[in-house]
C-alpha cells in the first residue's frame, strides 16, 4: 500500500474518530499489542479489505461508511497487528473474485491432487493420532506466489474440521506512524521480536483455549504465512534460531509458507535468504513440500468454471490467454479475469489484436504475441534468471536463413556486417527481464564469451573484445559521482549492458553449435579483491624497512623493488617476508601467488541449450 | 640497507649525474628565495634524490630525521564529515605525501591538509617565522579538481609554505600550476653515466668489476638508475666474483610478459586468448600496473614482428592505451589488443605463408 495513503489514515483516524468505528469492530484499544493471534473464520476477508482499499476503482458503489471501516481496518492492523473479518461479508457480492470463489472444497483446489493428498495426509495424520507419536509437526509449503499455498491449508483445515490459527507479519510501521505511536505512549517492538515472541509463546503452552472464540476443543492448525522480514546478518540468524526452536519442539501441526521467487532472481539477498532458511528449516526435521506452478488447463479450468458461474461470455482462447499470461499464478489468472469481464467492451478485445499483430509481423497469430509479452494489459510479467539470459546471449542462437530479407530491401548492409535474425527476444528485452545490472553482466559475458567462440574465430574474439572494452568504458564515465548524475548513470548503464549484450551478439558471427556449458563466475571479480590486499599489504610494507621506498610510486615499488627483494632473499630486514623467501625464478614465484581461489568454485549453473 | 639507499647522495654537492642541476638549486637555495618547485622526468632519474638533498641543504641534517605518520583526517566536506587515511613523512620543516593515494578524495587532501599543515608553521630559534616546505609525490595522478585546488592553495599559502611537486610527465599537469612553478626536468641518466655510478659503488664496495660489467647492466637498465643499482647488488648476492659472462637477472613480471608474447605468437585462437588472459590476471593480481603491462608487452611483441605490421599494431596499442585510461576495468582491453594483435598477425601469416 502507498505510504502517502497510509499517512493520510493516521491522521483521519486520530482526529478523533477512530474511538465510532473502534467499536464498531468490536475492538478496544487499551487491549496490548501482544495479542497477534485471532481465529478466524473467513481469513481472507482482512486481505480482501485490504484489497479493496488500496484498489478503490475496483468497487465503485462502496458505501462511505465501508470506505472509512476500511482504514479502520488498516488502522487497527498498524496498532494492533489484528487481522480482522468481522462485517466484510456483506460486500462479497462486489468484492474480488479471488475471494469469492475461494476454493471451498478440495475437488475445487486447482492445485495437483498429489501434491494436495500429500499434505491432507500430513495434516490428517498429526490431527488424529496422539501427538507423540510424530517428532516432526512442522511443514514447510514452497512454491511462487498465487500457487495456492494459502489455500491448500485452508481448504484442508475446513475438510478435516480443524480450526487455523494464523500468523501474519504486522503491516510495517512507518516513521511518521512511529512518531504518533511514541505520542500515544506506544512502544515500537520490531516485527522480528514479535515473532519471537510468538515462537515462544506457541512453543511452551501451545494454544490457550481462552484465545478463542469458542469451541476450542477442535483442533488447530497454525499457520505461519509470511516471515517477518530480515535485514542483515544478525536478524537473519535470530529468525533461524526462533524457527529452530519452534520446529524441534512445536506441539501443534504447523504450516510454514514461504513464497520463494521461483529460482530466478538467484543474485537476489532476500531470495536466497528464504532458500537458506528452507534448507535449514528441512535439516531441523521439518517436513517440506514444493508446490509446483498450476498447470495451464487446470487454470482455464477455473477459470471458465467462475465464467460459468459469473455467467460472463468469455470465449474460451481469451481464457486460455489469461491462463498463458499469469505464468501459473491462480490469483493473478482470476483477477485478471475479473479485470476482463469489468467491461467486456469488443474494442477492447480487438485492441490486443491489433496491438500483438502490428509488434510481431512475421507472425501475427496471438499466441506468438504472448510470447513476445507484448500482448495483454493482465500479463504478469515474466522474469529470467541472469544465467538465462546470459545463456541466451553466449549461445547466440539464430535463425538459419535469412527472414527479414525483404523488409530490410532500403537498408542495405554490408555483407560482413549482416547477421541472420535473432532467435529471441531484444537483448534490452531480456536484460530487463533478467533484472541485469550493467557491471556484472559485462563481467559474466567477458569471462565466459571465449568459450563460445570457435576454435578459429580470433577476429570474432576481437570484435567481441572490443564492445565490451566499450561497454565497460561506458560504465566508468561517471564513476564516483553517482549521487548527482543519477539520470545519466541510468541511461549509461543501460546503454553499457545493450553495448555488452549485443556485442557478444554481433561479434560472435560464427557461433558454435549449442551443447551443454556451464557458466562461470568473473575471474575478475577475484582477482580485483586479491589486488586490493595486495596493494594494501605493499602500501603498509614500504614504510616497514627501507627509507628509500617510502612514499614513492607504487608501481615502482611493485615493478622494481619487489622483485629486487624476492631475489636478495630480504626478508631479515625488513618486513618483506611475506613476498617471498625463495630465490627460484619467476615460475615459482608466480605459481606461489597464483590466485588462491578460494571461493572460485564455479557456480555451476549449467546452461541448457535453449 | 640496499644499495640504493646506502649510495645515495645526501647533499647537493654529492650528486654524481645531474651535476648541473643541483649546482643550480644550490644556488637557488643560499639566495633565499625558493619558488615553488615541479620536478618531472621518467622514474629512476633521481628527483626524489634532488628533493631530498634539496631540503638538506635547505634546513640542514634535520630534514633528514623523517617520521612516518599515518594519520586519519577528518574533512569537512559539506554535508558530511570524512575520514581520509593517509600516511605522510614529515620533519619539523617538511611533509612529504602522496595525496593520489587518497583516490577519488584526493581534492580534499589538497584542499583542507595542506591548508592545516601549512597553517602549522614551525618558529626557529630566533623567533622567526620560517616556512615550510611540503613535497607532494605524482601529481600528475592528481584528478583534475584536485590540481585545480591546489593552485588555490599554492597561491592562498605561498608566504608560508613552499611546494615541491614531482611527478613523472609534466603533461598531466595543468598549466595553471606548471606556470606557477619553477619547472626543473630530470632527464634519465645515460648508460654511460650509469655505469659511472655503478663502478663507483663497486669501489666503494671493495668489488672487483670486469670491463664491460657495468655497461652491460646499464644497457639493460631501462635507464633508469634506481634499476641499474638494484640489480647490481642481485648480481652480487648471485654471483661473487662476477664474471663477463654472468646474466643478468631480469625481473620476473618481465620475463613473465616475453612468456605471453611468445604464447601469442604461437597460436591465435581463442582458447589461447583465454589462457593469455589467466598470465594477466597473474600479473595485476601482483599489482603490476595495467599500463606498464600492455606497454611492455608490445616491446616484447614488436622484437618478434614483421616491419610491416610494427605501425599497425602500434596504432592499434596505442588505442586501447587510451581507452583502458577511460575505462574502468584494465583487463577489457588488454585482451582486445591482444585479440586484435592475433587477429592481425594471424592474417598476415596466412597472406604470407597462406
Amino acid at each position: 500500500m502507498v505510504t502517502g495513503k497510509r499517512n493520510n489514515v493516521v491522521v483521519l483516524s486520530s482526529d478523533g474518530e477512530d474511538s465510532d468505528y473502534s467499536l464498531t469492530s468490536n475492538r478496544s484499544f487499551s487491549k496490548p499489542k501482544s495479542r497477534l493471534l485471532v481465529t478466524r473464520s473467513n481469513p481472507r476477508g482482512a486481505k480482501k479489505a485490504r484489497l479493496s482499499g488500496s484498489r478503490p476503482h475496483s468497487r465503485k458503489q462502496s458505501s462511505k461508511f465501508d470506505d472509512i471501516r476500511y482504514y479502520c481496518e488498516d488502522f487497527d492492523e498498524v496498532y494492533n497487528g489484528f487481522k480482522v473479518s468481522a462485517g466484510l461479508q456483506g460486500s462479497n457480492t462486489q468484492g474480488l473474485w479471488v475471494d469469492k470463489y475461494k476454493p471451498r472444497s478440495l475437488e475445487e483446489l486447482a492445485v495437483h491432487k498429489k501434491k494436495v493428498e500429500e499434505v491432507k495426509v500430513w495434516f490428517e495424520d498429526r490431527l488424529r493420532s496422539s501427538k507423540e507419536k510424530f517428532s516432526n509437526q512442522v511443514l514447510v509449503i514452497t512454491g511462487q506466489a498465487g500457487v495456492g499455498k494459502s489455500a491448500t491449508i485452508h481448504t484442508i483445515a475446513s475438510h478435516l474440521g480443524a480450526r487455523v490459527c494464523e500468523w501474519n507479519t504486522p503491516t510495517p510501521i512507518i516513521w511518521q506512524e512511529h512518531l504518533h505511536n511514541s505520542s500515544t505512549g506506544i512502544n515500537y517492538t520490531s516485527k522480528l521480536d514479535e515473532f519471537e515472541n510468538f515462537a515462544e509463546r506457541i512453543r511452551k503452552y501451545g494454544f490457550i483455549p481462552s484465545s478463542f472464540t469458542g469451541g476450542s476443543k477442535s483442533s488447530v492448525i497454525l499457520l505461519i504465512d509470511d516471515l517477518p522480514v530480515m535485514n542483515g546478518k544478525a536478524a537473519f540468524r535470530r529468525l533461524q534460531n526462533c524457527l529452530h526452536l519452534l520446529v524441534q519442539s512445536t506441539r501443534v501441526p504447523t504450516a510454514v509458507l514461504l513464497s520463494d521467487c521461483g529460482k530466478t532472481d538467484s543474485a537476489d539477498l532476500t531470495a536466497r535468504c528464504f532458500e537458506e532458511l528452507q534448507l535449514y528449516l528441512e535439516s531441523a526435521g521439518a517436513c517440506k513440500v514444493a508446490f509446483n506452478p498450476i498447470t495451464h488447463n487446470s487454470i482455464k479450468r477455473t477459470l471458465s468454471r467462475i465464467c460459468r458461474q459469473e455467467r460472463c461470455n468469455v470465449a474460451a482462447d481469451q481464457i486460455d490467454l489469461i491462463a498463458n499470461a499469469s505464468g501459473g499464478d491462480i490469483r493473478h489468472a482470476i483477477t485478471s479475469l475479473q479485470f476482463f469481464c469489468f467491461k467486456p467492451d469488443p474494442m477492447h478485445s480487438l485492441s490486443i489484436c491489433d496491438t500483438t499483430t502490428i509488434s510481431s509481423r512475421e507472425k501475427p497469430d496471438v499466441l506468438r504475441a504472448l510470447d513476445d509479452g507484448f500482448s495483454l494489459q493482465f500479463g504478469r510479467d515474466e522474469s529470467l534468471s541472469l544465467f538465462h539470459a546470459l545463456g541466451k546471449f553466449l549461445h547466440n542462437k539464430r535463425d538459419s536463413e535469412n527472414g527479414m530479407e525483404l523488409e530490410q530491401a532500403e537498408f542495405i548492409v554490408q555483407e560482413r556486417l549482416s547477421r541472420l535474425p535473432l532467435k529471441m527476444h531484444a537483448p534490452e528485452k531480456v536484460l530487463c527481464q533478467a533484472h541485469g545490472q550493467a557491471r556484472p553482466i559485462a563481467d559474466f559475458l567477458h569471462e565466459n564469451v571465449l568459450d563460445f567462440l570457435s576454435e578459429e574465430a580470433i577476429d570474432d574474439a576481437w570484435a567481441v573484445a572490443s564492445y565490451l572494452g566499450d561497454a565497460d568504458m561506458l560504465l566508468a564515465t561517471f564513476r564516483g559521482m553517482l549521487s548527482r548524475y543519477n539520470e545519466a548513470e541510468n541511461v549509461l548503464q543501460s546503454a553499457a549492458a545493450s553495448v555488452a549484450a549485443r556485442g557478444v551478439l554481433f561479434g560472435n558471427s560464427h557461433p558454435l553449435p549449442s551443447r551443454w556449458h556451464s557458466i562461470r563466475r568473473p575471474k575478475l571479480w577475484q582477482i580485483e579483491r586479491s589486488l586490493l590486499h595486495n596493494k594494501n599489504e605493499m602500501a603498509k610494507r614500504r614504510f616497514d624497512g627501507h627509507s628509500g621506498i617510502n612514499l614513492s610510486d607504487m608501481s615502482i615499488v611493485a615493478t622494481e623493488y619487489t622483485p629486487v627483494f624476492k631475489w636478495l632473499g630480504y626478508g631479515t630486514t625488513g618486513g618483506m617476508q611475506q613476498v617471498s623467501m625463495q630465490l627460484d625464478i619467476t615460475e615459482d614465484y608466480f605459481d606461489k601467488m597464483k590466485l588462491e581461489d578460494k571461493e572460485s568454485e564455479t557456480t555451476d549453473d549449467e546452461i541448457e541449450d535453449w | 640497507m640496499l644499495w640504493v639507499d646506502k649510495y645515495r647522495p645526501k647533499t647537493l654537492d654529492q650528486v654524481m649525474v645531474h651535476q648541473v642541476i643541483a649546482q643550480n638549486l644550490k644556488k637557488l637555495v643560499t639566495e633565499q628565495d625558493c619558488p615553488h618547485l615541479l620536478f618531472y622526468g621518467p622514474p629512476g632519474s633521481g628527483k626524489k634524490t634532488l628533493i631530498m638533498a634539496l631540503l638538506r641543504q635547505m634546513f640542514g641534517p634535520g630534514a633528514e630525521k623523517v617520521k612516518v605518520e599515518n594519520k586519519t583526517w577528518k574533512v569537512d566536506a559539506g554535508s558530511r564529515t570524512l575520514d581520509i587515511e593517509l600516511t605522510t613523512l614529515s620533519s619539523t620543516n617538511h611533509v612529504e605525501l602522496n595525496p593520489s593515494d587518497a583516490g577519488f578524495q584526493d581534492r580534499y587532501i589538497v584542499q583542507e591538509i595542506i591548508k592545516e599543515i601549512a597553517k602549522n608553521r614551525p618558529i626557529d630559534t630566533k623567533g622567526k617565522k620560517g616556512f615550510k616546505v611540503l613535497v607532494l609525490n605524482e601529481v600528475d595522478k592528481l584528478s583534475r579538481e584536485a590540481q585545480h585546488s591546489l593552485r588555490r592553495t599554492m597561491e592562498k599559502y605561498s608566504s608560508y609554505c613552499r611546494l615541491i611537486l614531482c611527478c613523472n610527465s609534466s603533461s598531466k599537469v595543468t598549466e595553471a600550476i606548471r606556470s606557477r612553478c619553477l619547472n626543473v626536468q630530470i632527464n634519465a641518466p645515460t648508460e654511460e653515466e650509469i655505469a659511472k655510478v655503478l663502478e663507483f659503488i663497486g669501489n666503494k664496495e671493495g668489488l672487483q668489476l670486469p670491463s664491460g660489467f657495468a655497461a652491460r647492466i646499464a644497457e639493460k637498465s631501462n635507464r633508469s638508475l634506481r634499476r641499474a643499482i638494484l640489480s647490481f647488488e642481485t648480481c652480487r648476492v648471485q654471483q661473487y666474483p662476477f664474471t663477463s659472462k654472468q646474466v643478468i637477472p631480469p625481473m620476473d613480471w618481465e620475463e613473465y610478459v616475453a612468456e605471453i608474447a611468445s604464447d601469442i605468437m604461437k597460436e591465435q585462437s581463442p582458447k589461447r586468448l583465454f589462457q593469455v588472459r589467466g598470465k594477466l590476471y597473474e600479473l595485476l593480481v601482483n599489482c603490476i600496473p595495467p599500463e606498464i603491462i600492455l606497454k611492455r608487452l608490445l616491446y616484447e611483441l614488436l622484437k618478434k614482428l614483421d616491419v610491416e605490421l610494427k605501425h599497425e599494431v602500434c596504432h592499434w596499442a596505442a588505442y586501447y592505451e587510451h581507452r583502458m585510461r577511460l575505462g574502468q576495468k584494465a583487463i577489457f582491453h588488454i585482451e582486445a589488443f591482444v585479440a586484435k594483435f592475433m587477429s592481425i598477425y594471424k592474417s598476415f601469416l596466412v597472406a604470407t605463408f597462406g
